[in-house]
């Protein structure tokens, strides 16, 4: 098993600045809802990451930490952090994106 | 090369992945998308082999993400780490023969503007600085000394990354490689010093930790191929591997080195200034107003 890069919705959508998502060096793989944790009150949407497109370089992580200061992003085992959104289940919209969550680790 | 060739095949479009669908639908063509959209679009580079956490990775996303007219865009690669990403992105990418880019550039953009006439269309070569600084060096200077119209980016990572550590003519004096046991022995070239004798029209240093200016720098360098001259874009874009940076610290080593040798530099010939002024109104290069008389 490997580690990937797994965003706190609650951390990330009370202060949200989309920096990791244009320093992941792996294409489409932070992507970002505006609508995250809407639902629980918070202001800003959230990032969040295709896990299966995730090389767990966890400079996601040296950025959230230091650059914006956050500390929203946690390195994780794949088997281990549930539903997590993948590239198949992703919905593009006009300005935001949403993800269907499911178990990365098939059966 | 044009919006026509981002659109299904009637009848297709349903058998078509969800990747290819997601690239036709909420792709960048036709639209205007910067990289402070990133996370809402889908980028035109897939997935690729090159190593995780790899700074070139980073900037090579963002290069994509930054070409103004991505449906109109041919990249042109050659071997080394850069091309395992470049090639696997939905414009179309021509391979050149190691050391061919700028030659194998110079031909495709006479052909595209005989072909296209006027109609802009988008030559950008990327390549490592082995490939452009020693084994292309011939036919990089000499495409700019000829004044053709594309634009060169330089993959800087010091090093010869994809073949295991030589030094390369860009790598810098007395560093230990594993290919370069005893250091090497002469100086990094100054290959911004040449692009300006030559006649580059613009020529820019940048380094990926600064996302805005790397979309900024591409832009520009894209923009004054199309009718002034060529462009030189010189990135320092850190080999992990080989210079044995930890994957989670890439980033402070890019700080680092931006403040010790790569600071960001920008030159850009009169003649682009007012191009870009008069044709894509960049306010930063348009005339100063004069200043109002001072009452006697
Ligand atoms: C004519 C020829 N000579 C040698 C090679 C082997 N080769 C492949 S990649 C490479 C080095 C690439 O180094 P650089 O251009 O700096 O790019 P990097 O991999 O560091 O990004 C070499 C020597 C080749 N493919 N073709
Ligand atoms: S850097 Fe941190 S706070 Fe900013 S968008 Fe990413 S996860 Fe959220
Ligand atoms: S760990 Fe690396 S590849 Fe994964 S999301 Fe973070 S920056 Fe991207
Ligand atoms: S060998 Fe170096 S330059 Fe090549 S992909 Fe790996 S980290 Fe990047």
């Amino acid at each position: 098993m490997y580690l990937v890069a797994s965003i706190n919705t609650e951390v990330c959508a009370a202060t949200s600045c989309k920096l990791c998502t244009q320093y992941c060096p792996e294409a489409n793989t932070i992507l970002y809802n505006n609508d995250a944790g809407k639902d629980q009150g918070l202001k800003y949407g959230s990032a969040y990451v295709s896990v299966d497109r995730c090389k767990g370089c966890a400079q996601c992580v040296w950025v959230c930490d230091n650059m914006a200061k956050h500390n929203a992003i946690k390195m994780e085992m794949i088997d281990q952090i549930g539903d997590q959104a993948l590239t198949q289940n992703i919905i593009y919209g006009e300005k935001s994106t949403t993800a269907v969550l499911a178990n990365p680790v098939p059966g | 090369m044009s919006l026509d060739y981002v659109k299904f095949t009637p009848g297709f479009d349903r058998f078509m992945p969800k990747e290819y669908r997601d690239m036709v639908e909420h792709g960048p063509f036709g639209k205007k998308t910067t990289v402070s959209q990133v996370g809402s679009f889908k980028e035109i580079l897939e997935e690729h082999p090159m190593c995780a956490g790899c700074a070139m990775t980073l900037f090579i996303r963002l290069a994509m993400i930054s070409f103004p007219n991505p449906e109109d865009t041919i990249t042109v690669g050659t071997a080394g780490c850069g091309r395992l990403a470049i090639s696997q992105a939905a414009i179309p990418f021509v391979y050149g023969n190691y050391g061919d880019q700028n030659g194998v550039a110079s031909g495709l953009t006479r052909g595209l503007r005989l072909r296209f006439g006027d109609k802009p269309k988008d030559v950008v070569v990327m390549a490592g600085d082995g490939g452009m600084a020693d084994i292309g060096f011939a036919q990089t200077l000499h495409s700019w000394f000829r004044k053709e119209k594309f634009t060169t980016i330089m993959l800087d990572n010091e090093v010869y990354g994809n073949t295991g550590g030589q030094e390369s003519g860009m790598t810098n004096r007395n560093q230990v490689l594993k290919m370069a046991p005893l250091g090497k022995k002469f100086e990094k070239m100054d290959m911004l010093g040449m692009a300006k004798v030559a006649g580059c029209a613009y020529v820019a240093t940048v380094v990926p930790n600064n996302p805005r200016r790397v979309e900024n720098v591409i832009k520009k360098a894209v923009l004054i191929a199309r009718e002034i001259g060529p462009t030189y874009i010189q990135a320092y874009t850190s080999c992990n591997i080989e210079y044995a940076i930890p994957i989670d610290k890439v980033m402070e080593d890019a700080k680092a080195v931006e403040l010790d040798r790569y600071k960001f530099s920008e030159y850009v010939s009169e003649e682009a200034r007012e191009y870009l002024a008069d044709q894509y109104g960049y306010k930063e290069y348009m005339p100063k107003p004069a200043p109002a008389l001072a009452k006697s």
